[in-house]
């Protein structure tokens, strides 16, 4: 029997919420060809092909599903993990990355969207531990590979032009982050889309600002990139699957991952701070889903229970933090990974392989 | 709460037909009414079929004049048969002079008239205006028809106003509201001077207020905090706080009780849906089997595998017996394609969380259902959802969130055990 509702939005399927991330995405990648022509043409499409066929075989031989993979959901996550990369890093590193994002980013968990973590950055954090070129120095020593040194679209030459030339496009540090400005237009227009909310990147941002101020003010040392924290903030913190799915929770989340990055930079994480706490509050947001519950209509919450769950989840999320400093500090990621991996292989092979057909 | 495309233009500037009336009709009855015919009797029209009493006491009464051909089930439902014999031999009843009838008589002529709420909860209406010693602070009328395509209230309150307001006169002399609100939507803005013309036929305050066009702004709750700011729970009566809230149909239905001496045995329901040929906003005799309706409208392209919709596309249920018939809830019929859902993984998205009216979380719903974890179910307050469809319309991935909600209850009832 067919149940209500008998109609539809028009273009609101999956794939077309695909689409509108790769279409705020692509133009990154355009960029990313100016700035380093071939090379960066060859990692995306290396990338790319790699996540496209993994998702397609696994769920293929696992799932007997032949057309999942044309979602769009691995094109994204090819072109996300690419931009968080030095054009350097070697293309097999590149197909091995894309490769792990798919399989024990997505797919292990049960497929699209049930994924706890962002699949992007999971690729990411294999790729650190497998290869130790992406944790030298060396691998963004770019500058003399750069085909288009800067733009000169408002050519005036005052200070104001200057900045605005930098907005636009400025080269220096991983692929997807040449264009502050185009970041931020591909946010505006998923914002616009509702693809995402602007709870996550306002608060992302907010606190994280506020702390480069905190940080300033007391005159510590504190470098970042702007451009790696609005990718991060825009399109990483706000992947669906991942991260909370009502306002509060989204605000909260927002927050401690902005917290959690600052805190990362002061302990000396130099280029993984962001990928670490996104990844840290991925992994805590089951529970903010159910804290952060919205009010249900006409109901009356108990106020002091959830203040008292919510410092207890913030006390376990710092806790976190600070192990994960000290797994960094001691070089023990990469323990973390192979930890994740057992766990999660064992974890498809007892639950989650049944579950592979249900859509939830 | 979301917006949603009204498709109302396709019948709203139809004027209400009459539909010819089918040779057979099916008046369903609910477990507690009791019939009062026995297969092969005559009936004349608007003779007592079946009642109840106490305090949701309710009655139905044929449609037509004609015989009792037995009793028949239909989806699991007791029906009652009756084979119209298209005499219109009618049972007189005694003349009603609304304007000097007591309150106490105008409950009982709304009691033995049949008179339910029309906006498909068929709370029967005495009861609800039964408010005894209870100040009413407001009596919203409920306007915003929410529901995409139908468009049976809109003309009654574009066509036939008058008449609304003098059923409102009438159940003010008994609840004695101190103040009556006609909610419209916004989108409907144009019936607010016709209404506001009748505003003087009543000596109380009476506004016709603007609404917005969110979905679902006729839910009860909704309607109400959109007017008195007040967010009441679920399960509710709102008569506790001061409010009585109807239907523009009830309205109708009582109009024509106390005014032209009919019982609840046609209503105005809209006729409509992509694929219907001939589309309109017609009085319906209760009992109507919607392939008689299917039949009268027929169908634009017969290749398209089609279904009939009884009520309104978020809410409404497929009829799956041809002789499912309509009944005094039902606002329209509609005939519809019948789509295959493309389904995909639950993407996290939250859409269905924003577009819920409830504020609830429909995705745990489709989680836990599946697990056949009640208590979660509870947890999440799968009770406080009031079925509006809204998360399942805006769902990217189609997951049964329906399916899961209806199964989900009936764990929560207990009707199922695992």
């Amino acid at each position: 029997m067919n149940l209500n509702p008998f109609i539809k939005p028009k273009n609101n399927t999956v794939r077309a919420v695909m689409l509108d991330v790769i279409i705020a995405l692509l133009p990154l990648a355009v960029v990313a060809c100016i700035a380093y022509g071939v090379i960066a043409l060859w990692l995306i499409l290396t990338a790319i092909a790699s996540c496209v066929v993994t998702d397609f075989l696994f769920n293929a031989v696992y799932a007997k599903n032949y057309t999942s993979f044309l979602d769009g959901s691995a094109i994204i996550t090819a072109l996300l993990l690419c931009f968080t990369l030095s054009p350097l890093t070697p293309w097999y590193v590149v197909a091995f990355g894309s490769f792990s994002a798919i399989l024990f980013g997505k797919f292990l968990w049960g497929g699209l969207g049930k994924n706890k973590f962002n699949p992007a950055l999971v690729g990411r954090e294999f790729m650190v531990a497998f290869f130790t070129v992406m944790s030298s120095a060396t691998v963004w020593v770019t500058n003399s590979m750069v085909n288009t040194k800067q733009s000169d679209l408002l050519s005036t030459g005052s200070l104001l032009a200057n900045y605005g030339n930098n907005l636009l496009y400025k080269t220096g540090g991983a692929l997807g982050e040449y264009s502050v400005a185009l970041i931020f237009s591909g946010g505006l227009y998923l914002l616009i889309r509702r693809r995402i909310s602007w709870h996550i990147p306002f608060a992302l941002l907010t606190t994280f600002l506020f702390c480069t101020w905190l940080a300033y003010f007391y005159g510590v040392d504190f470098k970042y990139s702007s451009a790696g924290l609005l990718l991060g903030g825009l399109f990483m913190a706000t992947d669906m699957p991942s991260s909370p799915n009502a306002s509060q929770g989204r605000l909260y989340y927002g927050c401690i991952i902005g917290l959690v990055a600052a805190m990362f930079i002061l302990s000396g994480i130099r280029f993984e701070y962001l990928s670490y706490s996104i990844l840290l509050l991925n992994g805590f947001t089951p529970f903010i889903n159910q804290i952060f519950m919205p009010r249900a209509w006409g109901k009356k919450p108990d106020y002091t229970v959830k203040a008292e769950r919510i410092f207890f989840l913030t006390t376990a999320i710092f806790a976190m933090a600070f192990a994960v400093i000290s797994l960094h500090y001691y070089g023990l990621i990469k323990y973390v990974v192979y930890v994740y991996i057992v766990y999660i292989i064992l974890k498809f092979n007892f639950s989650f392989l049944k579950n592979i057909h249900n859509p939830i | 709460m979301m917006h949603i495309p009204s498709l109302k233009h396709i019948t709203k500037h139809y004027p209400i037909e009459n539909l010819p009336d089918s040779t057979e009709f099916f008046i369903g009855y609910k477990s507690m009414l009791k019939p009062v015919v026995e297969p092969g009797q005559y009936v004349k029209k608007y003779e007592l079929l079946a009642e109840t009493e106490g305090v949701f006491a309710t009655k139905l009464h044929a449609p037509v004049s004609g015989t009792i051909a037995g009793f028949q089930d239909i989806d699991g439902k007791p029906h009652i048969k009756l084979v119209n014999d298209f005499k219109e031999d009618a049972l007189v009843f005694p003349h009603i002079n609304p304007e000097h009838t007591e309150p106490a008589e105008i409950l009982e002529i709304i009691k033995h008239y049949g008179i339910e709420g029309s906006g498909g909860a068929r709370f029967p209406a005495h009861t609800k205006y039964a408010v005894n010693d209870n100040k009413v602070d407001v009596f919203i009328i409920n306007g915003a028809e929410c529901e995409p395509y139908l468009t049976a209230d809109y003309v009654l309150m574009q066509n036939k106003p008058e008449a609304l307001f003098k059923a409102i006169v009438c159940i003010q002399k008994v609840i004695r509201a101190k103040k009556v609100v006609f909610g419209i939507e916004k989108q409907h803005k144009e019936l607010a001077p016709l209404l506001k013309k009748h505003v003087g036929l009543g000596n109380f305050p009476l506004e016709v207020k603007i609404l917005p066009n969110t979905y679902p702004q006729g839910g009860e709750l909704q309607l109400i905090k959109s007017v008195t700011g007040k967010e009441l729970p679920k399960g509710i009566v709102p008569a506790q706080h001061g409010i009585v809230v109807s239907n523009v149909g009830t309205l109708w239905a009582i109009y024509n009780a106390l005014y032209q001496n009919k019982p609840y045995i046609e209503r105005v329901i809209a006729l409509s849906g992509t694929l219907a040929a001939k589309k309109g906003n017609y009085n319906v005799k209760i009992g109507t089997p919607i392939s008689f309706l299917a039949n009268f409208s027929g169908i634009v392209d017969s290749h398209t595998k089609h279904q009939v919709i009884v009520g309104g596309p978020m809410m409404g249920r497929q009829a799956k017996h041809p002789n499912t018939p309509v009944t005094k809830g039902t606002g329209g019929i509609l005939i519809m394609p019948e789509e295959k859902k493309n389904q995909y993984n639950c993407i996290e998205c939250g859409y269905c969380s924003d577009a819920c009216p409830q504020r609830l979380m429909p995705m745990e719903f489709a989680r836990f259902a599946q697990k056949n974890d009640k208590d979660k179910l509870i947890t999440y307050h799968l009770s406080d959802c009031i079925e509006c469809g809204a998360c399942a319309y805006i769902c990217p991935s189609d997951v049964p969130l329906m399916r899961s909600i209806f199964y989900g209850k009936e764990l929560i009832k207990g009707t199922i055990v695992i």
